[in-house]
């Protein structure tokens, strides 16, 4: 619920229903019978954050306590928050309408190095001082988690805690022990000592950084009683770990619009650019029935009429066949939609193309990420020229006259060959379908080719490597474009200068909390929105502050550099990063996890095990 | 195969989404509900749920209502209760009855406005009811040219056809008629807003309260 004042300016702003609440399935409690109160926020617009799972779950587990209440808060648009500015209103929760200043836990999702300005705006938003140090009570505490936080340095001065790995578990001790300091009026240095204690929590200010003449780090030093390394907390059984019984069904159309389904964690597959590849390790996959029992009950609670099983490559998962089997039973007569992203090409059976058959025909997309055979070898992205090719033509074969091919620019170890590789591969699926009898009658194909540029990013064995410059990458797109000679196909580039800044935080140290704090001061906000993205001031931002980001994007480090984040353990072994690094020089391959375990360490975390290996 | 004309209250938050977000939540409601709803035939078959008359992104309504079809001849009774039990909140199913005229019949909407937080209500009543006599107000509407959209000038006092001004404590009403549906459409707001100058730091909610035709019959 929101109050009067707010009411008065919601006719004013576009989309008024992101700033009201009262969606089906959210969570109202009364405040006085609660002891802690949740902020939950979610750095991004109302439709990119209510589209993420991970507040899904995240928001079901906290309010599965009768002692807390979880609310959503999501960053105002521009519209929202000019006149929120003007008006003097701070930063509410949706579900109660009360100013977050005033909760006692704060939890910001980092899902992109390119929402950190938008958590700065929202804290101030909210009336609070950015810095952690300058909030100096108990409460609120800001906490944040989500896959940056595996390197959160850039953002260590506006942070008190930050949560490494699964959620799930960790925010319970959090909570409790948040619960124990208010009823015993602790300082907050007494608190976030203690929390240094909670496995999983990482508590910026209990380590010092200190760095070498050159810049690099020379050291990173815990204190009062802050372990030397924080691990990352796993969930060894995901059948038994709390899935949502409901989930809120937004008024208006979010981005993902549907049930989500996660049917297992890690991938399998190591290819070498991929950080959540190496993150969600170890390989944990859930049961059909649990996924089946659950999807069934969301569905009749949310009125979905659409499913999608999400996992970083779902056709991995061993028991793929028979979970739809049991999910199309019902959902064919209670005409359901089931979507299945994240399928890779090489093994797409004859029976699961059937299936896939009868659910939703959505596009065809394939991610070969590099052109050449030598490149995928080098980035381990096990898919061949001949396996695009075979499923493309079976796809034609079944009516399909649009393609999808997803790659990347900047690889480590690429050439300009490589670079026309991707438009030969391209051509390569064009003729194809010209070469197919059964094509459809009169319709021509479109090979769309989607570029990214690579970020080399913390956990993955590129972690080491300079990032292409704007320039290079610039010059390699107009190489790619050189290269295509035909109509039908269609290639659309990332901007640059964006991946050029996640570059920076990605691989970031705590220097560039003054620039983040710098841009946010002088205009920039909602950075992952081209049209909000001002890469003049974050230039400015840079040099002002007296900070060369090409020292962190396009230097190479040497192995043995200290990195900002190696007092975080995810599990992977250095040594296993050096030993895939190694490989991709030589364009070596390394077999997927269930052919052979390649000893990433991950499993470590969870007592040894791991479902890709005996 | 039957058709039933389904009437909802529409009030609080939920007011502020639009009418296509409310086909959007309709649909899903009518799933959870479980009740036999009749699907077109073809390859992308949809549900048969057509509104009267759209209602205007923020207002509030007490008589808003869709027509569906089911497949059997469940009771009217049981169909309310399974849709109630599967609405949002802010959405009050009132009825649920065989359809008696076609919405095109729609003519005339009355509308009840609450003016809050004014600031001198007794100086507001005065000018609003001066506002509200004089020979015409002229403001621009967005309007449609072909396909076009196009500024448009509109005359409201023109189209209003009756009104009513009356001062309780600090809170001002006003109820009034205005043309609606498929020929001619004056949004309420657009006069609100006009008052709304004539003071500051207020606002005004405006509720929808019932469909005529042009004969002044009650919509049913
Ligand atoms: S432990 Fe072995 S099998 Fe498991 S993810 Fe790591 S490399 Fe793969």
């Amino acid at each position: 619920m929101f109050n009067k004042e707010i009411e008065k300016i919601l006719p004013l702003v576009q989309k008024p229903a992101r700033y009201t609440g009262g969606e089906l399935n959210s969570i109202i409690k009364d405040k006085n019978a609660v002891k802690l109160r949740y902020a939950f926020c979610f750095p991004d617009s109302y439709e990119i954050g209510m589209s993420h799972l991970g507040i899904k779950i995240l928001y079901d587990c906290a309010n599965a306590r009768d002692d807390v209440w979880c609310e959503r808060v999501f960053a105002p648009w521009h519209d929202m928050e000019a006149l929120m500015r003007e008006r003097n209103l701070p930063l509410y929760a949706l579900e109660s309408g009360d100013p977050i200043k005033e909760f006692d836990l704060i939890g910001f999702t980092l899902m992109y190095e390119l929402c950190y300005t938008n958590v700065l705006n929202m804290l101030d938003l909210a009336g609070l001082p950015i810095r952690a140090a300058d909030r100096t009570d108990l409460t609120p505490i800001v906490i944040g988690g989500g896959a940056c936080v595996c390197n959160a340095e850039p953002m260590a001065e506006f942070f008190d805690l930050l949560c490494l790995g699964e959620g799930e578990e960790v925010f319970d001790e959090v909570f409790d022990l948040l619960e124990t300091a208010k009823a015993e009026g602790w300082s907050k240095k007494k608190f976030l000592q203690a929390a240094a204690q909670i496995e999983g929590i990482y508590v910026p200010a209990l380590y010092d950084v200190t760095y070498h003449n050159d810049g690099t780090v020379a050291a990173v030093t815990p204190h009062d009683g802050a372990p030397e390394k924080v691990k990352k907390l796993v969930i060894s059984d995901l059948d038994r770990v709390r899935y949502p019984e409901k989930f809120i069904v937004p008024f208006i159309e979010v981005v993902h619009d549907r049930v989500t389904h996660e049917i297992m964690r890690g991938c399998i597959r190591g290819c070498r650019f991929c950080q959540a590849g190496f993150l969600y390790r170890p390989i944990r996959e859930k049961s059909p029935d649990t996924i089946n029992d659950q999807c069934k009950r969301l569905c009749d609670v949310t009125g979905y009429d659409e499913i999608s099983l999400s996992s970083l490559s779902t056709s991995d998962y061993t028991q793929l066949e028979t979970l739809l089997d049991k999910l199309l039973e019902w959902t064919i007569p209670e005409k359901i939609n089931i979507a299945l992203p994240s399928l890779r090409v090489d093994n797409f059976s004859d029976s699961l193309m059937e299936k896939l058959n009868k659910v939703r025909r959505s596009g065809l997309t394939f991610a070969p990420e590099a052109g050449t055979q030598r490149l995928r070898d080098a980035i381990n992205k096990n898919v061949t020229e001949e396996e695009v090719l075979r499923t493309s033509r079976k796809a034609f074969a079944g009516g399909w006259t649009a393609v999808k091919l997803y790659f990347m620019l900047g690889l480590p170890t690429e050439t300009l060959d490589d670079v026309a590789g991707i438009a030969d591969l391209g051509q390569l699926v064009v003729n194809e379908f010209y070469r197919n009898p059964d094509k459809p009658k009169g319709k021509g194909v479109t090979v769309s080719i989607s570029v990214a540029s690579f970020v080399p990013k913390p956990f993955t064995p590129f972690q080491w490597e300079p990032q292409d410059t704007r320039e290079m990458l610039l010059e390699k797109q107009a190489h790619l474009l050189s290269n295509i000679h035909t109509k039908k196909i269609n290639a659309s580039f990332h901007k640059v200068d964006i991946s050029f800044l996640e570059g920076v935080f990605a691989r970031g140290d705590r220097r560039l909390s003054k620039v983040i704090e710098y841009a946010w001061a002088h205009g920039c906000k909602f950075d992952g929105w081209d049209d909000s993205f001002h890469f003049d001031t974050w230039m400015e931002s840079f040099s002002a502050c007296g900070v060369d980001p090409l020292f962190y994007t396009s230097r190479r480090r040497s192995f043995d550099e200290v990195l900002p984040w190696d007092h975080l353990d995810y599990g992977i072994r250095k040594e296993f990063l050096i030993r895939e690094a190694k490989k991709a020089y030589e364009s070596k391959t390394t077999p997927h996890c269930r052919i052979h375990c390649a000893g990433c360490g991950a499993d470590r975390l969870n007592g040894g095990k791991c479902d890709a290996h005996a | 195969m039957r058709t039933l004309r389904v009437w909802f209250q529409k009030r609080g938050p939920i007011r502020y989404i639009s009418h296509l977000d409310l086909m959007r939540t309709m649909t899903r409601a009518i799933r959870r509900s479980g009740i036999p709803l009749w699907y077109t035939e073809g390859f992308n078959p949809h549900p048969y749920m057509t509104f009267a008359l759209p209602l205007s992104l923020g207002m509030e309504s007490l008589c808003e209502s869709m027509d569906i079809r089911i497949e059997d001849d469940t009771g009217e009774a049981q169909i309310l209760s399974a849709l109630q039990s599967a609405m949002p909140a802010g959405i009050e199913i009132t009825a649920v009855k065989v359809p008696v005229l076609d919405p095109k019949f729609i003519a005339f909407a009355a509308f009840d406005v609450v003016f809050e937080d004014v600031r001198d209500s007794d100086d507001f009543y005065d000018k609003a009811n001066a506002l509200l006599h004089r020979d015409s107000l002229v403001v621009q509407k967005l309007g449609k040219k072909g396909h076009k959209k196009v500024m448009k000038d509109v005359d409201l006092l023109e189209h209003l056809q009756s009104f009513s001004l009356t001062k309780d404590g600090e809170l001002l009403r006003l109820q009034l008629v205005l043309p609606a549906g498929s020929t001619t459409n004056v949004n309420p707001a657009l006069l609100c807003d006009e008052l709304l100058k004539l003071t500051d730091g207020a606002l005004y909610r405006i509720t929808r309260t019932a469909l005529y035709t042009k004969d002044m019959e009650l919509f049913a």
